[in-house]
C-alpha cells in the first residue's frame, strides 16, 4: 500500500493497531488509561451483587449522596481534564509536524537548487555530507530505475513524488528498529528522485510525555476523589446511622433516646437537633396521654364503683317508686359528675394537644376578669366570701376567650371553694412591658408549701381539700390554658392565704414554644 | 312542631324521636347525611337536629349545602365533638345551636323549643310583658304592678332571656351561654344564685311567683294562670 499525502493521521492510527502498538498507539493508551481510572466507579456498583459483607458495606458507601456527589464532581473533573489533554495533544502535534515539514521543504528547495546549478555530483556529495551531521535529516537519491544512489534511507521501490512516510533503520538506536520518518519526495528532473525525511519519533516522544503527564495527574486525582468520596460518605453514613439507631431504639420503645449532636452546626447536626426537638414534643404528648389514661383509670374508678353501688343498692333494697326515684336521681347526679370529669379531662387534653382550630383574638384580660368576678359575686356573697376586683386599665392579650374565661373562673372557684366563709378574695390584673398577670389572692389559710407544686397536677387534691367537692382538674386546666397562651401559672403563699398568678405574654406567642 | 332528626346511631335516634313525639312534636328521621339533605330540602321543617358525624355526608357539609340551597330552618348540631373549635366550626357552617353528647333530653327539648320560636332580630319588641311584669328593653327598666324594680345588668339579661322564652323551659347551660357567654360548666351555683336574687327582687311586690324551677331541666317564666 502506498501512503498518500494527507493520509498521515489515518495511516498512523492504522499502524497503531498493528505490531507497533508499543510506540504508536499512545493516544489510544491515553483513552484506555482514562477508562481504567473511571472503571472503579462502575466496578463499585457491580460488587454488591456478589453478596459479600464487604461488598455490601461498599454498596452502602457508594449509595450515599455524598459519595455520589463526589463521584459526579470527579467525573466532571476528569472529563474536562480529558478535553484539555486532547486539545493540547493535537495542537502540539500539529505544530511540531508543521515545523518539521517546513524544515524539509526548505532543505528540498536548497538541494533542488544545488542540483540544477551544480549538477548531480555536487548534489550526491552534499547529500552524503549532510546526512552524516548531528540531528541530520534523512536523504535518498534514486535514479530512474529506482536504484539507490545516495543517502541513508535504504533502497526501496521507486517513490512517488509528494509527502509520504518511510521506515528508516536508525543506526544510533540500540534495537535498530526502523524509525518512522516523514519524507518529501521530489522529481528533480530526468527521472532523478530525491527524498528528504525527518524522524518523527520525537513527536511520538512528546505525545507519550503528554499522555503520561495526563495519566499521572488524572490518576491520583481520581484516586483522591474516590477516597475522599468514601471518607465523606463514611462520615455521612456514621451520622445517618446514628439517627437510624436512635429511631430504631425509639421504635423498640425507648422514647428517651436522642440523636447525638456535635454542635458543628452542619446540616445533619441541625436536622438532628430538629428531630430531637420533635422527639421532645412527642414525649410530652405521650406522657400527657399516658397521664390521662392512668388518671382516668385510677380516678374514675372510685366514682364509677360508687355509681354501681348505688344502683345495686337500689336494685336490692328499693321498695317503692319513690325509693327508685331517689336512687335514680343520685345515680344521675353521679353520672353527671363523671361526665363532667370526662369533659374536663378531654378539655385539658385538647388544650395541651394545641388544637390549631381554637379561635384566638385580641381581648382584654381585665374585662374578662371583671365578667367572671361579676358572675361569681352573688355566689361568693351567698357563701360568705368577699369577692372584689380592682379597677383596671385594659390589658390586651392574644388569646382564646372561652378558655381564658374558664381559667379565670377556675381560679376564682378554687379560691371560693377552699377557703372558709369570711375570706376576702381579690382579683387583680398587672401589666408589665411584655406580660399581663392576673392574680387571684385570698386571705384564707393558704396551702402547705409541699403541696404547691402538686396543685396543677391532674386529679391532685391537697389533703385539706379532700372533703370539698371538686375533681382536682381545675388548676390543671388553668396550667394547660396558660401553656397554650405561652404563659404559666404561679402558685405561692402570700402573707396570708394563697396567691394564684396567671402570667401571659402580651404578644402572640410563637406556635410551638413555651410548652414542655 | 315538625322536627327532622338526622342521626346515624339507632339508639340515640329512637330515644330522641320517641321523646320528641311524647312532647308533641312530629318527627321525621334520617340515618345518613344524603337522606337527611334530601328530606330537609323536600319537606318543611321547623327545626333540624343534625349529628356532626354521619356516614356519607357529614353534618357540617350537610348544613352548608342546606344553607346554600336557601333552607333557613334553624339547625341544632348534636355531636360527640365537644371541643371549643368544633363548636365554632359548627356555628360557622350555619348551625344555630350546638349540643354535645352525652346530653340530657330536657336540655335538647328546651333548646329545640327555643330555636323553633326564635324571632328574627328585626321583630324584637321593645316592650316585653308577662302578666303584671313589664320590661322595657330600650330603657332597660323593669316594672311590676307599676312599681319600678332595680336590677343588676346580669339580672336584667337573665330576665330578658326568660321572658323571650316565656312558657318554655330554659336550661342552666342555655342561661350560662346566653347571659354570661360561658361555654363551660362552672362547679358553683352561678345560675341558681342569680335566679334566686332575681326571683326575690321580683317577689318583693305582692304578685305571684313568675320564675319556676323545673327539676332536672331548668327554669321557666310562666304566668300563674297557665300554671294551673
Amino acid at each position: 500500500m502506498q501512503p498518500q499525502p494527507g493520509d498521515a493521521g489515518r495511516h498512523r492510527r492504522r499502524s497503531g493497531n498493528g505490531s507497533q502498538s508499543g510506540r504508536t498507539s499512545l493516544s489510544k493508551d491515553g483513552v484506555d488509561g482514562l477508562r481504567n481510572t473511571v472503571a472503579p466507579l462502575t466496578a463499585f456498583r457491580r460488587w454488591p451483587r456478589a453478596r459479600l459483607p464487604a461488598a455490601r458495606i461498599v454498596q452502602r458507601f457508594v449509595r450515599t449522596n455524598s459519595f455520589r456527589l463526589a463521584a459526579l464532581y470527579l467525573a466532571i473533573f476528569i472529563g474536562s481534564a480529558l478535553l484539555l489533554g486532547i486539545a493540547v495533544f493535537f495542537q502540539a502535534k500539529a505544530a511540531l509536524e508543521r515545523d518539521i515539514e517546513a524544515r524539509i521543504e526548505i532543505e528540498m528547495v536548497f538541494l533542488r537548487d544545488q542540483f540544477q546549478t551544480q549538477g548531480l555530483d555536487v548534489l550526491r556529495r552534499s547529500v552524503d555530507v549532510r546526512g552524516k551531521g548531528v540531528s541530520a535529516l534523512d536523504y535518498l537519491l534514486q535514479d530512474r530505475s529506482g536504484a539507490h544512489l545516495e543517502g541513508e534511507i535504504p533502497a526501496q521501490a521507486r517513490l512517488t513524488p509528494g509527502w509520504t512516510t518511510l521506515f528508516v533503520p536508525e543506526a544510533t538506536e540500540d534495537d535498530g528498529k526502523p524509525e518512522r520518518t516523514r519524507a518529501l519526495v521530489a522529481d528533480l528532473g530526468g527521472g532523478l528522485l530525491l527524498a528528504v525525511g525527518a524522524d518523527i519519533g520525537q513527536i511520538e516522544d512528546l505525545e507519550h510525555a503528554i499522555v503520561q503527564a495526563f495519566a499521572w495527574t488524572v490518576g491520583p486525582a481520581a484516586l483522591l476523589g474516590i477516597v475522599g468520596g468514601l471518607l465523606l460518605s463514611r462520615a455521612f453514613l456514621r451520622k445517618v446511622d446514628a439517627i437510624g439507631r436512635t429511631a430504631e431504639a425509639i421504635i423498640a420503645g425507648d422514647l428517651s433516646q436522642r440523636i447525638p449532636t456535635r454542635d458543628t452546626g452542619d446540616d445533619l447536626d441541625r436536622l438532628a437537633g430538629t428531630l430531637n426537638r420533635m422527639l421532645d414534643r412527642i414525649t410530652v404528648l405521650m406522657d400527657s396521654l399516658r397521664q390521662v389514661s392512668s388518671d382516668v383509670a385510677h380516678d374514675l374508678r372510685t366514682p364509677l364503683s360508687r355509681l354501681r353501688q348505688r344502683l345495686e343498692g337500689a336494685r336490692l333494697r328499693a321498695r317503692s317508686t319513690s325509693d327508685y326515684e331517689v336512687a335514680i336521681d343520685a345515680a344521675l347526679t353521679e353520672a353527671d359528675a363523671l361526665l363532667g370529669t370526662f369533659e374536663a379531662v378531654l378539655r385539658i387534653a385538647q388544650v395541651e394537644g394545641k388544637t390549631s382550630t381554637l379561635p384566638f383574638e385580641m381581648l382584654d384580660l381585665a374585662e374578662l376578669a371583671e365578667t367572671v368576678a361579676d358572675a361569681y359575686r352573688p355566689d361568693a356573697e351567698a357563701s360568705g366570701h368577699d369577692l372584689t376586683t380592682a379597677d383596671h386599665p385594659p390589658a390586651m392579650i392574644w388569646g382564646n376567650r372561652d378558655l381564658l374565661t374558664q381559667a379565670i373562673a377556675n381560679l376564682v372557684e378554687n379560691a371560693m371553694r377552699h377557703t372558709p366563709a369570711g375570706t376576702r378574695i381579690t382579683v387583680s390584673v398587672g401589666i408589665s412591658a411584655e406580660r399581663v398577670t392576673l392574680t387571684v389572692a385570698d386571705d384564707g389559710p393558704g396551702v402547705p408549701s409541699a403541696d404547691l407544686p402538686m396543685l396543677t397536677r391532674r386529679f391532685y387534691r391537697a389533703e385539706q381539700s379532700r372533703s370539698t367537692p371538686g375533681n382536682g382538674l381545675g388548676l390543671a386546666l388553668v396550667s394547660a390554658v396558660a401553656a397554650l397562651h405561652g404563659g404559666e401559672i404561679h402558685l405561692w403563699n402570700g402573707i396570708s392565704g394563697l396567691r394564684a398568678g396567671l402570667s401571659l405574654p402580651k404578644e402572640r406567642p410563637f406556635i410551638g414554644n413555651n410548652q414542655s | 312542631m315538625k322536627v327532622l332528626l338526622v342521626e346515624d346511631d339507632q339508639e340515640t335516634l329512637d330515644y330522641v324521636s320517641r321523646g320528641l313525639r311524647e312532647s308533641g312534636h312530629a318527627v321525621d328521621t334520617a340515618t345518613t347525611g344524603r337522606d337527611g339533605l334530601f328530606l330537609a330540602t323536600e319537606g318543611e321543617f321547623d327545626v333540624l337536629v343534625v349529628d356532626r358525624m354521619l356516614p356519607g355526608l357529614d353534618g357540617l357539609t350537610l348544613v352548608q349545602a342546606l344553607r346554600g340551597s336557601g333552607v333557613k330552618a334553624p339547625v341544632l348540631f348534636l355531636t360527640a365533638l365537644g371541643g371549643v373549635g368544633d363548636r365554632v366550626r359548627g356555628l360557622e357552617a350555619g348551625g344555630d345551636d350546638y349540643l354535645v353528647k352525652p346530653f340530657a333530653f330536657a336540655e335538647l327539648l328546651a333548646r329545640i323549643n327555643a330555636l323553633a320560636r326564635r324571632p328574627p332580630l328585626s321583630d324584637m319588641p321593645i316592650l316585653l310583658r308577662a302578666g303584671d311584669l313589664e320590661v322595657n328593653l330600650l330603657k332597660r327598666s323593669v316594672h311590676r304592678q307599676g312599681r319600678s324594680i332595680d336590677l343588676q345588668p346580669r339580672e336584667f339579661q337573665l330576665l330578658e332571656v326568660l321572658l323571650r322564652n316565656a312558657d318554655r323551659v330554659v336550661t342552666r347551660t342555655m342561661l350560662l351561654e346566653a347571659v354570661w357567654n360561658f361555654h363551660f360548666d362552672p362547679r358553683t351555683n352561678i345560675v341558681e344564685t342569680h335566679i334566686s336574687r332575681l326571683r326575690s327582687k321580683l317577689a318583693q311586690h305582692d304578685g305571684p311567683d313568675l320564675i319556676h324551677t323545673i327539676r332536672g331541666a331548668g327554669y321557666v317564666l310562666r304566668l300563674p294562670v297557665e300554671q294551673t
